[in-house]
């Protein structure tokens, strides 16, 4: 129990804010809106995983967002060229992972830091795709959105596909060698490779691993709705990071585990939604934002001084 | 090793082969690039394009805030930390500054003096959650990139824009004063003032002892809390000085002002050498960094190809991103070389 | 060092310019193009109807802007186009008092400046090519919010950002009209999308969960009048939640069709373009004078002149009727 302190402390500020939600706002609570929220944060949710990865080996990735735009448009015009969405969907993937690929070799194969690395990689992609699209929408053929099939079936495959992979990858770092093996990187690259593991390469295909995860999560996101627009994805990495470390990963790398970043995206995506709900005017969401994630550090911090003394 | 050989060349030579002499170099071989590719004359005569005085004025001009912010995310960086929300408080010290003036009645000099206050207290507070609560410093800022940008729209609700500020204000960023810009005068001091700091002082070597290992420094007895405080104090002024400049120069304050601004600073930071690492770096190459940004921005402006294509914008942060990433690698390189060689040498033992 | 430079620099440039006189495009007539931000659909279609006219007019020109929204850039773009010599600017102002400074500088170098799509400050332009005024959009908004509610009910806004200056006046133009002339129907809320049509669907999602009695979203950024369509198709309000906006035709033609979205307004934005370079070109050859009533603009024909707005028509209210009739 104690180990998951800071878990469950995000999840107990979740919970206030849906209690608040509960007697002030009960109509919060409808399926269908509740399942739209969850349809829009699926995506968020699949690179907040990968984020909590590249995090917990003690490296950040920027350039997500980046990414996301770069896949989502050419999946898209894959899509509009009449591919079938059983190979438009690897494919989005697979532009995903080169890109991350771009970062991993930077970062691993050169060492370089990874908040410079794809900081680069951030503008140059944003401001690439910029020069090639000018800013167009993309318009997709109608058996696109939902994968052609109904919009609740949709709905549903997509959320219950993003807890899957959360699942999924959740129970891995914790059983598997593959998972342990991120946490060995992050606390003490020196201290791994003496044991015998390779960190480069590691670090390497967790940066991979993320660009494919922004690639699925790209994929996700197109097949919502019939257009496609360029700017989808900007502000991506900092809502994902925010998410991420609100849920107690430590951004000093092996700390933390995917349930915590679970915890801290819900807190966040439902910060907005709570606003309108409880009439809050929309020029302090910003602000609350703020305070929340400085709150949430600042129990961090106090209570490992605590822990210190 | 590479230190003892360093120490064994005479100072010109270090100088010479250092990476801001490098930078220096590509900054000076853009510079007439762009002199001689975007200088034209236009159909009646003039000389216009790059090779302007006004343009290198206005290099200059626009230069200065993220000039400023750069500059003071210097010592920030050096000493391992960083600072995202320079670029938000500038924008809610630019609000709160038009707001003392305008709703407050007070005086443009008392509305300045207390909008430094601001950002020195703004400072402390990212200074007061690193060092006490020994927090990552990217976390807290993160956390009040948010907070301020945020505060600056919700006491303006985001619509209000404070103008019509009086043109002994608006002199400071617009006019120019014994030859060049007026914000310039406000600027270089600064920056000489920080290059002092770090270079000059024995601040400076502390700054480098922290970055380079906190407990370390600790272990040797620098008042380490103290010391980043004031870095990051700084950072806060510094902000709140670029947040009255770029006032003047757009005569307006919004909520809005200096969004993105971060990024662009500590891209220059980086680009000028100093490492995100922390324990090295200098402001001067900062300098050159931030003119090296500036330089390639407006000279691509000028180049009728690029002129032709409309795509300067996206271009200048195109390059820019790459440039970074040549700078980085750059950087590395003679280590990357001479692992492939013990690597090949081995190879070829064996 | 000093004699030295500009010897050397007029000689090089004497060569370069001898070079470019060679492809002729030094002698044409350049004309300074700046939208609000590059890179979305709306300026897209008005740089679409510039380039015609361009080509038209044989005058070069350049198109360029901020890549999201920045009043700060779009000033640094406009100096830097003073210094290139440029022979017209045409911008649409971010925001008025800021980018004002920067082109009454222009004038004063002998630049000639007009305004579109938003104006700046009367003194620091020629004439303003006026699309519609913001009491005239949002008029025009709010009176067909109001027939498609019969007047009364709840609706809600969603915006560009808080920070956007056109939205900001647009939004009063709302108020004002709502305050009026329809005291049975109700503004509940006022939610930003930073034009992006992701989060305007999220916000529209909200919106309609926290107010059950909504009868009409209206959206007034571009991007997010798709986004606020397919929130309410989501949410299986079709018919009972109307959509309306400020958007482009083919962004919404889908949703028009289905029945999501009842009507979408905006003037021509292809001919604003269009219309703006005539202009522009005009004055600088001296055929726009002050007092002109009418300007000739190619194949568009004759525009009315008041005082120092070139009109270029009322907005257009494109709906399942008509909306096939545009691509732009």
């Amino acid at each position: 129990m104690r180990h998951y302190f800071r878990e469950l402390s995000v999840a107990a500020v979740l919970l206030v804010l849906l209690a608040a939600l509960a007697i002030f706002a009960p109509a919060f609570y409808q399926p269908q809106p509740l399942l739209s929220l969850a349809t829009r944060e699926a995506p968020t949710l699949i690179v907040a995983c990968g984020m909590a990865l590249v995090i917990i080996a003690r490296q950040i990735d920027i350039s997500v967002g980046s990414q996301f735009s770069v896949c989502s448009v050419s999946a898209a015009l894959l899509a509009a060229m009449h591919w079938p969405l059983a190979l438009v969907l690897p494919a989005s993937v697979a532009i995903g992972a080169v890109l991350g690929a771009i970062n991993g070799a930077l970062i691993a194969g050169l060492g370089l830091p990874s908040i410079v690395v794809t900081l680069a990689t951030m503008v140059t992609l944003r401001q690439g795709l910029n020069m090639l699209r000018q800013g167009e929408w993309v318009s997709l053929p109608d058996n696109v959105q939902w994968f052609g099939l109904s919009q609740t079936v949709g709905q549903w495959l997509l959320v219950a596909a993003a807890l899957a992979l959360l699942v999924a990858l959740g129970l891995a770092m914790r059983h598997l060698a593959g998972g342990r093996f991120v946490y060995a990187v992050g606390s003490d690259a020196e201290a791994a490779r003496l044991a015998g593991i390779r960190p480069r390469l590691g670090t390497f295909f967790i940066f991979v691993f993320m660009g494919a995860l922004t690639g699925l999560a790209a994929m996700m996101n197109i097949i919502q709705s019939p257009q496609v627009q360029p700017l989808s994805g900007v502000g991506l990495e900092l809502k994902v990071i925010a998410a991420v470390v609100v849920g107690g990963v430590a951004i000093s790398g092996g700390r933390g585990n995917l349930w915590g970043a679970f915890a801290g995206l819900l807190l966040l995506a439902c910060i907005a939604p709570a606003l309108t709900h409880l009439r809050i005017e929309a020029y302090w969401e910003k602000a609350i934002q703020g305070a929340i994630i400085l709150l949430a550090v600042v129990a961090d911090g106090l209570r490992s001084r605590k822990g210190d003394a | 090793m590479a230190a003892t050989e360093q120490a064994r060349r005479p100072a010109w030579k270090t100088l010479l082969f250092s990476y801001e002499a490098l930078l220096l170099l590509v900054l000076v071989a853009e510079w007439l690039f762009f002199y001689f590719a975007g200088t034209t004359m236009n159909r009646r005569g003039v000389v216009v394009g790059f090779g302007t005085l006004d343009r290198q004025f206005d290099i200059l001009r626009h230069s200065c805030e993220i000039g400023l912010l750069a500059v003071a995310l210097t010592p920030v960086i050096i000493t391992g930390g960083i600072d995202l929300s320079v670029g938000s408080l500038l924008g809610l010290c630019a609000i709160l500054f038009g707001k003392f003036w305008h709703d407050g009645g007070l005086t443009i000099p008392t509305a300045i003096a207390l909008t430094l206050v601001i950002g020195a207290a703004a400072g402390g507070l990212n200074a007061a959650l690193i060092t006490a609560l020994r927090l990552p410093p990217l976390i807290v800022t993160l956390g009040t990139y948010s907070l301020f940008r945020g505060l600056a729209e919700a006491i303006t609700h985001g619509a209000i824009t404070y103008t019509n500020f009086p043109s002994a204000f608006l002199f400071l960023g617009q006019e120019r004063w014994l030859g060049l810009p007026a914000q310039a005068w406000v600027s270089l001091p600064i920056g000489v003032a920080i290059w002092m700091l770090v270079h000059r002082m024995t601040f400076g070597r502390s700054f480098r002892a922290i970055g380079f290992s906190p407990d370390g420094a600790r272990y040797a007895g620098l008042p380490v809390n103290r010391r980043l405080a004031l870095v990051y104090v700084i950072a806060g002024v510094v902000s709140a000085v670029a947040a009255i400049i770029y006032t003047a120069r757009l005569g307006q304050a919004k909520a809005d002002a200096g969004t993105g601004y971060e990024l662009f600073a500590i891209t220059a930071v980086v680009l000028g050498g100093t490492s995100i690492f922390g324990g090295t770096g200098t402001v001067h190459g900062t300098m050159i960094g931030v003119a090296a940004i500036a330089v390639l921005k407006n000279g691509l402006a000028c180049l009728p190809v690029v002129m032709r294509m409309n795509a300067a914008e996206e271009m200048s942060g195109l390059l820019t991103g790459a440039l970074l990433l040549v700078a980085l690698t750059a950087g590395v390189l003679p280590k990357i070389i001479s692992e492939l060689r013990a690597r090949f040498h081995l190879g070829a033992k064996t | 060092m000093k004699s030295f430079l500009p010897r050397v620099s007029a000689l090089l440039v004497l060569f370069l310019a001898s070079l470019v006189a060679a492809g002729a495009a030094d002698s044409k007539l350049v004309l300074a193009m700046l939208p609000k931000a590059k890179g979305n659909a709306y300026f897209l279609s008005v740089k679409g109807g510039a380039d015609k006219a361009a080509r038209e007019l044989g005058v070069q020109l350049l198109f360029d802007g901020p890549t999201d929204t920045d009043a700060a850039k779009q000033n640094e773009i406009v100096e830097n186009w003073i210094t290139l010599g440029v022979d017209v600017i045409a911008v649409a102002a971010e925001n008025k008092e800021g980018l004002s400074t920067a082109l009454r500088k222009a004038q004063k170098q002998g630049i000639k400046v007009i305004s579109y799509d938003a104006d700046v400050m009367p003194d620091a332009r020629s004439f303003f090519v006026n699309q519609a005024t913001p009491q005239g959009i949002g008029f025009a908004l709010m009176d067909e919010a109001a027939r498609l509610c019969n007047e009364e009910g709840e609706f809600a806004i969603i915006t560009a950002s808080l920070t956007a200056a056109n939205q900001q006046e647009w939004e009063k133009n709302i108020r004002k009209r709502l305050a009026t002339k329809y005291p049975k129907m109700k503004l509940v809320a006022v939610r930003p999308s930073d034009d992006i049509k992701d989060k305007a669907q999220s916000e529209a999602t909200a919106l309609l969960s926290a107010n059950p009695n909504l009868k009409l979203l209206m959206a007034i950024s571009s991007p997010g009048v798709p986004g606020a369509a397919e929130a309410v198709k989501q949410a299986g309000k079709v018919g009972q939640v109307k959509v309306i906006g400020l958007g482009l035709p083919n962004e919404n033609k889908r949703y028009v069709h289905e029945g999501v979205t009842d009507s979408v307004i905006l003037w021509n934005t292809d001919h604003l373009g269009y219309l703006t370079v005539y202009a522009g070109v005009a004055l600088a050859k001296g055929e726009l004078k002050k007092g002109d009533k009418e300007i000739k603009a190619g194949s568009l024909g004759t525009f009315e002149i008041i005082e120092d707005n070139i009109l270029l028509g009322k907005p257009f209210i494109f709906n399942k009727s008509n909306i096939d009739q545009f691509d732009f």
